[in-house]
């Protein structure tokens, strides 16, 4: 961390005038080997995360894991039900009858994976989080209609006051500002 | 960004002089004559098994071809843009229905073989057949059949021809014409495949029905196109062509489609299996019973694992569908088990004790696909490989998945 | 793709959003509804709902004190109006769950206009439908008994019933949809919060929106969950509408038992759920300024799918019909032949005119893009369906193999007032959803505007890319959008 950034500041956020500007801009912050930083835009803005260099999102890792339990315990539960808890022959057929039982053990695979999606999401995203640091700039209201911003933290290693913000400025932003932490 | 015409290599998009289709479609030919003679000399050995053989390799090919018309019908009626670039491949293949006609005739010799209602002593002995005998009878099977693969052949030869002029003439118009076509040909398409379902297949146990039946089928076909497509976009890229034009974006959306057909056929079978077995009357389940004893039930068996469950596995994986080699193993792994789908549905009402290996289950297969591949082969040196002159052309070449 | 505004070479394809938009003019336009004073046709419109609503309050309470007995349900025909509405309200929710999962996989973009309401739709039918087997029971005090919960009795649901399949099917289907519709939602729920004037409205807004801040660390992973959960969608409202299908197809009774049920009970169900957007969204769009937005390109594509949905149905009509002649089966024979020449013809012929017929005039675009022909059309649609799951519930049931069991099913005026309120329930949760949400998803309009791309990824792939630096080169028809 550089020294003279103060404690009290989050970082610094820098307004761009359009998607391509964010764009461009992010493929040269990252090339500058900044790691916490972050863009901000109204939309997905496709290729984005490549620009940026984030990971894949390991998202579908929830939706898969959970998705096959819930498979499988719909399964399991239909199966002790029906041969354990409460074994009744009903029209002749076996008491474990896989074909009747794949219906609702699909749907509680599903169930799992739409969960896994959602958990997978908050949790990789870090939500909910009601407060955050850079709601302190009003400017960044905007974001969510028509603006495109990107910060970055005072927590990075290659933080500079003068220097980044020079940089952020040299990639074309409009308009750059100190956020309060 | 601005506007800037896409230019793709001409030697790319056509076959070049002297090259290695010539070759595979005289070979094909030849191997394919020589294998259906064989297949006509088992028949004299042992007329019983040459028919069936015979009609699981017609069916095996001609659901392929079938696949390449319905395929082109949909892209045509969705304005897909993505397909463009392969949908003359598909063009090519369905371009192949005419000789399907040809190949049909032996199966009129074999209608007393292949289907029990065709005889009058069991006609008179069994009161279902006499009530079905107005469509199951001999005149019928014969007359829909070649009405079948008529129209099927005319909508192939039409909408390739339109297409293929076009390249030269670039005009939009042809587009909104075959576009404005397409629709109207689907509905023909569902309703004659429904009923060759029927007649072809269906009728080899005269009492079973389904009327889910026709939609299993197509589900094959279906499929059978996107592997095939697959297939051939490899082979020709292997060979240098169709540089700059089809990319692994196309792959990786014929993937999607091929993981989309292999769950639908799973949806469809299953569908069909689990009311017949749950409403358990007698008539329906001796469908699946005939397929559950015996030597049959592990070939049932071989293909819910097959056709569903490793495919589905498999295909589930992003890299699977953008890689060469696991492509082309998935593509040729899901036609395989779509053969065995239809020797499924085809052989055990004719041989109740289970399957039999016969060589015309491999001549004929070899003989027709020889022809097939031939036709194929012939097909695609007339013409460009893409369609060039398709005023979409660009958006497929740019489009990309998400 | 970067043509998504492109003009399609072949039929100059309008852009999605008609006019010029920029992405504040979008936020404008869709958060308008929500800050104005609403109209007044708002007012007029929620209190008829609200009247229609009590409607249902007092049958649902007549209903519990005096028992099923109000209804017409009777031997032969013990399942009524309550299945038929449960079936018809589940197929409503289908269209929404094809447009937000299914259009979406395959990148149809002019989807983004209406995907919205259209997912709101399916959360207020599939509430709608669950009324309906809920007050059926006969003891409402025990529709835990449904769900597999240890009990004094020491009793479990019986798996193997198809109407257990349901109670699984259509709650998950609820659940998920919600959630699709709730992940959708963030982001404009955060562009309300930062627009708020009210701290009422900012910290409801704020508490939904859950500290999102366009963060495309966040998009990342919300663009992943949005696909995958599409994917999940997709299978589910096949197998929902399956399911349902299999209330009826695992019987063993004639006209029902069939095995094409699955799929044509879906085909039918998207069918009437697009029905229900257009007619809704003929409206909407006028009544909220929203005309840009929702153009006649979404319209002539609605229609389309009206046409191929109704086309399946119409195919599946015939096929049912043809095979219970082949099946050779004298009763199934009857059921049909009694279905369309019987006592029920008329809803027999009410259902073939509507479902089959109507919407042949979409062959033509000039009834795709005319409002009221739309409209008009897509009520016959909604009607015609509905008459379908009567049909199928009623003409099966109502000749019994002996003649002496034969009957005829009248509708009390309780069955009347019970479905008609549930029209009171969707259309009251459809009023406050306009006035209180954005009901046009204003990040994914905004992502297909043309100016809403950066650059194109590289591809992660062994396979060649696009070589466009050839020297020998044939000219390709029309141009493209090179970034």
């Amino acid at each position: 961390m550089s020294g003279q950034a103060a404690s009290t500041e989050y970082g610094l956020l820098a307004e761009f005038q359009t998607p391509e500007h964010l764009y461009q801009a992010c493929e040269k912050v990252r090339d500058a080997g900044f790691s916490h930083w972050d863009a901000h835009s109204p939309f997905p803005i496709h290729g984005l995360d490549k620009a940026m260099g984030l990971k894949k999102s390991p998202v579908s890792l929830f939706v898969l894991v959970l998705g096959l339990s819930g498979a499988t315990i719909g399964m399991l539960m239909q199966w002790w039900v029906a041969t354990k808890a409460y074994p009744l022959v009903i029209s002749g057929k076996p008491l474990f009858s896989w074909p009747a039982f794949i219906p609702i053990a699909f749907e509680c695979g599903i169930l799992g994976g739409a969960v896994g999606a959602l958990l997978g999401f908050l949790s990789q995203a870090r939500l909910p989080r009601p407060h955050h640091a850079l709601f302190n700039a009003s400017r960044l209201e905007r974001v969510t209609d028509d603006a495109f911003f990107i910060s970055i933290e005072t927590a990075d290693p290659n933080f500079d006051r003068e220097s980044t913000a020079q940089l952020l400025k040299d990639l074309g932003a409009t308009h750059v500002e100190a956020v309060a932490a | 960004m601005h506007h800037e015409p896409i230019t793709v290599p001409t030697a790319s998009v056509t076959l070049p002089e002297g090259n290695s289709w010539g070759r595979l479609s005289r070979i094909s030919a030849v191997v394919g004559v020589v294998a259906l003679l064989a297949t006509f000399a088992l028949y004299f050995k042992d007329g019983h098994t040459f028919f069936p053989s015979y009609l699981v390799a017609f069916l095996f090919w001609l659901s392929i071809a079938l696949g390449g018309l319905i395929f082109v019908l949909i892209q045509y009626a969705t304005r897909a843009g993505w397909s463009v670039a392969v949908r003359r491949l598909a063009e090519h293949v369905m371009g192949t229905l005419p000789v399907f006609g040809l190949l049909f005739l032996p199966l009129l010799l074999g209608i007393h073989d292949l289907y029990h209602w065709s005889h009058h002593e069991a006609v008179e002995a069994d009161r279902l057949l006499e009530h079905k005998s107005a469509f199951l009878n001999s005149f019928g099977f014969s007359t829909r059949s070649v009405v079948y693969l008529v129209i099927w052949s005319l909508l192939a030869w039409w909408f390739r021809r339109q297409s293929i002029a076009q390249d030269q003439s670039k005009d939009p118009q042809v587009t909104r014409r075959l576009q404005a076509r397409s629709a109207p040909a689907i509905l023909v398409f569902a309703l004659t495949v429904t009923f060759a379902s029927f007649d072809w297949i269906m009728s080899l146990d005269p009492h079973w029905y389904s009327t889910v039946f026709g939609v299993y089928l197509f589900a094959g076909c279906f499929l059978a196109i996107h592997a095939v497509l697959a297939l051939l976009c490899l082979r020709l890229q292997n060979q240098k062509l169709l540089a700059g034009v089809v990319s692994f974006e196309h792959y990786h959306d014929l993937g999607k489609m091929l993981f989309a057909m292999v769950v639908f056929w799973a949806y469809i079978g299953f569908s069909q299996y689990m009311l017949i077995w749950y409403a358990n009357i007698p008539e329906e389940t001796a469908f699946f019973q005939e397929r559950l004893t015996h030597g049959w039930k592990g070939i049932t068996v071989a293909l819910v694992l097959g056709h569903f469950v490793l495919p589905f596995l498999f295909l589930l994986l992003r890299g699977v569908k953008r890689r060469r080699a696991t492509l082309r193993f998935a593509a040729l792994w899901l036609l395989a088990v779509h053969w065995l789908d239809l020797y499924w549905l085809v052989m055990p009402p004719l041989n109740h004790d289970g399957p039999h290996f016969s060589f015309a289950d491999v001549t004929a297969f070899v003989g027709i696909g020889g022809l097939f591949l031939a036709v194929l082969a012939t097909l695609m040196q007339k013409s460009a490989l893409v369609p060039i002159g398709d005023p979409r052309l660009t958006e497929s070449l740019s489009f990309e998945n998400v | 793709m970067q043509a998504v505004a492109d003009i399609d070479p072949v039929e100059g394809r309008p852009a999605l959003i008609a006019g010029d938009p920029d992405f504040h003019s979008i936020t404008e336009t869709v958060a308008a509804p929500m800050e104005w004073t609403p109209p007044r046709g708002w007012y007029i419109a929620l209190g008829v709902s609200l009247l229609m609503l009590s409607m249902l309050g007092v049958s649902i309470g007549w209903l519990f004190w005096e028992g099923v007995g109000i209804w017409g349900n009777n031997q032969p025909v013990a399942w009524g109006w309550p299945i038929v509405n449960f079936v018809f309200w589940v197929g409503i929710g289908h269209a929404g769950t094809l447009i937000s999962a299914v259009l979406f996989l395959f990148r149809q973009k002019w989807r983004t206009s209406i995907n919205r309401t259209a997912e709101a739709m399916t959360i207020f039918a599939v509430m709608c439908a669950l009324i309906f087997p809920g007050i059926h029971i006969g003891r409402p005090w025990l529709p835990y008994w449904m769900m597999p919960v240890p009990n004094s009795m020491d009793m479990w649901p019986q798996f193997r019933s198809p109407l257990m399949w349901d109670v699984f099917a259509v709650s998950i289907y609820g659940t998920v949809s919600l959630l699709f519709w709730y992940l959708g939602l963030i982001p404009d729920l955060a562009t309300m919060r930062d627009r708020a004037k009210t701290k009422v409205r900012r910290i409801a807004y704020g508490v939904f929106s859950m500290g999102w801040r366009g963060s495309q660390r966040q998009w990342h992973h919300y663009e992943k969950a949005y696909l995958l959960l599409a994917g999940l969608a997709t299978p589910l409202v096949l197998s929902v509408h399956s399911v349902v299908s299999f209330d009826f197809a695992t019987s063993q009774l004639p006209g029902w038992h069939t095995t094409i049920f699955p799929p044509y009970f879906v085909a039918g169900a998207i069918f009437s759920g697009i029905a229900m957007v257009v007619t809704l969204m003929v409206i909407c769009r006028v009544l909220f300024k929203l005309e840009s937005i929702v153009n006649l390109l979404h319209f002539d594509r609605m229609a389309k799918l009206l046409l191929v949905t109704g086309s399946i149905v119409g195919y599946a009509y015939s096929i049912e019909f043809f095979i219970a002649w082949y099946s050779g089966n004298p009763y199934e024979g009857f059921t049909f032949l009694n279905r369309a020449f019987g006592p029920y013809a008329w809803a027999y012929w009410i259902m073939v005119s509507c479902n089959v017929i109507t919407p042949q005039i979409f062959w033509f675009k000039k009834a795709r893009t005319n409002m009221t022909i739309l409209f008009i059309a897509s009520i016959f649609i909604n009607i015609g369906m509905w008459f379908e799951r009567f049909v199928i519930v009623v003409t099966s049931l109502h000749r019994d193999f002996l003649p002496s069991s034969w009957g005829y099913f009248r509708p009390t005026f309780w069955d009347i007032a019970t479905f008609v309120g549930s029209f009171g329930l969707f259309f009251t949760m459809f009023c406050l959803f306009v006035r209180f949400l954005p009901m046009v998803a204003m990040a994914e309009v905004k992502g297909v505007l043309p100016e809403a791309h950066g650059r194109p990824p590289e591809p992660e792939t062994d396979m060649p890319a696009i070589d466009v630096s050839a020297t020998e080169t044939a000219q390709v028809a029309g141009t493209a959008r090179v970034p």
